[in-house]
């Protein structure tokens, strides 16, 4: 009788403990997590900017803040780290970083190696003109002038190959460094994402002028584990909320809206998981 | 040496043999109907959300992303011919009237299957909400292109198109398509949780099955031997019927994990892919038209169309020539050739994998010629202006995307069967075990009741 007993309390807990290593062998989800380690730009006025050891700001930071507390993961437990637009992919395959929040634009072949909540917002390819500069008006009058581009970046190729625009290229390290000779007038343009160029504004908003005159659509997602497929839909259902909650506004509202910048306010189409 | 605990456990009289193994025997079987019980509430939990809860609400949800985006490219089409051919202009009006009334009818489906959840709820009324706006703007365009005797629909008529289709595009529909998000999100969390479920359950039924078995020949060990007989009929029907419910409890349980699997990655997965692909090629075609009705934002349009067409099948390339180009080459190597990426060409390289690529040829065929007909398109709008292009967009472009339309609602179809017939065999296959459980259990309990009453009697 005792070993029957034994044999039927064995059957019984079985449940339990297949429960256990299913939990152990499935892979590790934000869902779960008490802390998580978000990656962001530390170079991009407005998105994300590093303001001292290990404190960043920016409209991305503060998205990546509002995600983590609907994961509930409270703000002392986010540690941020600053990556490159080189470095994303291998950050997140490497386990490094939970979440990035940095400028990611999503695309076909990020998809096969990164998964992607969101996109949190859709930037436009723009273009960034000095304030007295009246003639360009759209991505035509950039015929003939000079545009400045970032390394490693293909904005402008995109508007001298993809459209067939017969400007000049000029390069500098980073777009942060092509201001400089914009307002000097040795650049006569500068295009890449609108809310990158406004951030840039920000800082010059008397020398410069943003053109508002978008041609492409950059949707900014947020890059996840490719395996953390539940992960990523609960970083959707975050973002859906931010919406719906008046954050989303509140957030473009407070880094964008002195640079007259067309903002939209309503829930990005996203890309959906998995 | 005798261990104390081993006596208790080999009681000494042959009544108490007899009544300990029984008892071991009805635990077990009552074991057997625990298990599979619980098996069958998780099997029946599942299929009410991916059968019918969820899985409806994605291919509801969908069905509203068609209509809202298939409205917007009509309205275009209709601004585009208003005043070219009255015949082109009429077919583009029932076109459009059509596809309202279709998405009145998504919507108040949608709203009906939300009910409940929140966020959800909020995102069925700002569409219904955003839906009266767009109208609105339509029939203001719409009045205004009337007055105008000009082939080209006057520039008041485009601005307001242009505020239509910015709220259509940017607001809308991506409600409606986080919809269908949420939903295949919520199918695929029950599925992952309850076909593990079912699983498990069916691995303890059969386990306490054979447990059930076992104490059963031990019983009937005390029962029959013991009293110097060969057979005791009660208690061998007793395991011969432990026996046929194990085997079919947990084949059942097996057989609806199965089902559960098939429901979602034959039907449910592909069935949503396919009218991602169906909304997403609606966009394009509408593209086309806004590339020739709103000639200020034809660059952005181009470019949004191959943003649309590369999350469709996506090649390498720099630009449409390329794109054009990367098509023809992908298809024309297909199944063979690197895996192809976006949504038609993961699709299509699943189905090369399971050795199906048959299915989905002619989807990509269509696609190719839709393609090329969009090159020609945009050739004629560069070499002889918009006007002459405007007769390829519903000539040559139309004819190549409805022929692509048909092609995904052929194959779109076939998986939405997959599913339905999955559903309805796991619907079936639940059905009459919610008694017929119970019963068997009982019925195994009375048969060891009644083979060994008579035996424990002889020691009265």
């Amino acid at each position: 009788m005792k070993r029957t007993a034994a044999l039927l309390l064995a059957l019984a807990t079985a449940p339990a403990a297949a429960g256990c290593s299913a939990a152990l062998g499935a892979p590790e989800s934000v869902t779960g997590a008490d802390t998580l380690v978000i990656g962001v730009k530390p170079d991009q006025p407005g998105l994300g900017l590093r303001t001292g050891e290990g404190r960043f700001e920016g409209f991305d930071v503060d998205v990546a803040l509002y995600v983590a507390e609907h994961l509930g993961v409270a703000e002392e437990d986010v540690e941020f780290k600053a990556v490159t637009s080189a470095q994303r992919e291998d950050v997140l395959e490497s386990g490094d970083v939970d979440l990035v929040f940095a400028t990611y634009s999503i695309t076909e072949e990020r998809k096969s190696v990164v998964g992607f909540g969101g996109p949190y917002y859709v930037a436009h390819q723009d273009i960034l003109v000095r304030a007295d500069e009246e003639d360009v008006e759209g991505v035509r009058d950039l015929e003939g002038r000079t545009l400045c581009q970032g390394e490693g970046s293909n904005s402008a190729d995109r508007v001298i190959e993809e459209k067939g625009i017969d400007a000049r290229l000029h390069e500098e390290p980073a777009y942060g460094d092509c201001i400089a000779p914009l307002l000097d007038g040795e650049v006569d343009a500068v295009t890449t994402d609108d809310l990158i160029l406004a951030g840039y504004l920000a800082q010059e908003p008397e020398g410069l002028r943003l053109v508002n005159a978008p041609f492409t659509d950059e949707q900014y997602g947020v890059g996840i584990a490719l395996e953390d497929v539940a992960g990523c839909e609960e970083v959707n259902r975050a973002l859906t909320l931010m919406y719906q909650d008046g954050t989303a506004e509140e957030l473009l509202d407070r880094w964008f809206g002195e640079t007259g910048l067309d903002l939209v306010t309503s829930v990005p189409q996203f890309v959906g998981c998995g | 040496m005798r261990l104390p605990g081993l006596r208790r456990l080999r009681p000494a009289t042959t009544p108490g043999r007899l009544r300990r193994s029984a008892a071991a025997s009805l635990a077990a079987v009552g074991l057997l109907f625990a298990a599979a019980a619980v098996g069958t509430a998780h099997a029946r939990e599942g299929f009410a959300v991916i059968g019918h809860g969820a899985g409806a609400k994605v291919a509801a949800s969908g069905d509203l992303y068609y209509a809202l985006s298939d409205m917007d490219a009509q309205t275009a089409n209709m601004l585009l011919v208003w005043q070219r051919s009255e015949e082109d202009a009429d077919r583009a009006q029932r076109a459009y009237d059509a596809r309202r009334d279709d998405a009145g009818r998504a919507v108040v489906q949608a709203a009906q299957l939300a009910e409940g959840d929140r966020a959800e709820e909020r995102n069925v009324r700002e569409v219904v909400r955003g839906l009266v706006a767009y109208q609105r703007l339509v029939t203001e365009a719409r009045v205004l292109a009337e007055q105008d005797d000009d082939p080209d629909p006057p520039e008041e008529a485009v601005e307001l198109y242009r505020e239509a289709t910015d709220l259509m595009r940017l607001e809308l529909l991506p409600k409606a398509y986080n919809l269908t998000l949420d939903s295949g999100a919520t199918v695929r969390a029950t599925y992952e949780d309850k076909r593990a479920s079912v699983l498990l359950w069916a691995g303890l039924t059969g386990g306490a099955g054979l447990l059930a078995v076992a104490a059963l020949l031990w019983t009937h060990h005390e029962a029959a031997a013991r009293f110097r007989r060969i057979l005791n009929p009660a208690v061998a029907a007793a395991v011969v019927g432990a026996l046929v419910l194990t085997a079919a409890a947990a084949g059942m349980l097996v057989l609806q994990a199965e089902r559960m699997r098939q429901a979602k990655e034959e039907g449910l997965d592909p069935l949503l892919a396919l009218s991602r692909v169906r909304a997403v090629c609606t966009g394009m075609n509408g593209d086309q038209s806004r590339f020739l009705l709103d000639r200020e934002g034809a660059d952005t349009y181009e470019q949004v169309y191959l943003q649309n067409a590369r999350s469709l099948l996506y090649v390498e390339g720099d630009d449409l020539g390329d794109y054009y180009d990367g098509v023809d080459r992908a298809v024309g190597e297909y199944p063979k050739g690197d895996g192809m990426l976006g949504i038609l060409g993961r699709e299509a390289g699943e189905l090369a994998e399971q050795g199906r690529s048959g299915e989905v040829d002619e989807v990509l065929r269509a696609y190719r010629a839709f393609t090329r007909a969009d090159w020609e398109l945009r050739r004629t709008a560069a070499e002889e202006g918009p006007g002459d292009a405007v007769e390829v967009r519903v000539g040559e472009v139309q004819s190549a995307y409805e022929e692509f339309d048909a092609a995904v609602v052929e194959l779109k179809d076939t998986h939405g069967r997959n599913y339905e017939e999955a559903v309805r065999a796991g619907d079936r296959g639940l059905t009459g075990w919610d008694r017929g459980l119970p019963a068997a259990a009982l019925a195994l309990a009375v048969l060891v009741v009644v083979g060994i009453y008579p035996r424990l009697a002889e020691y009265r």
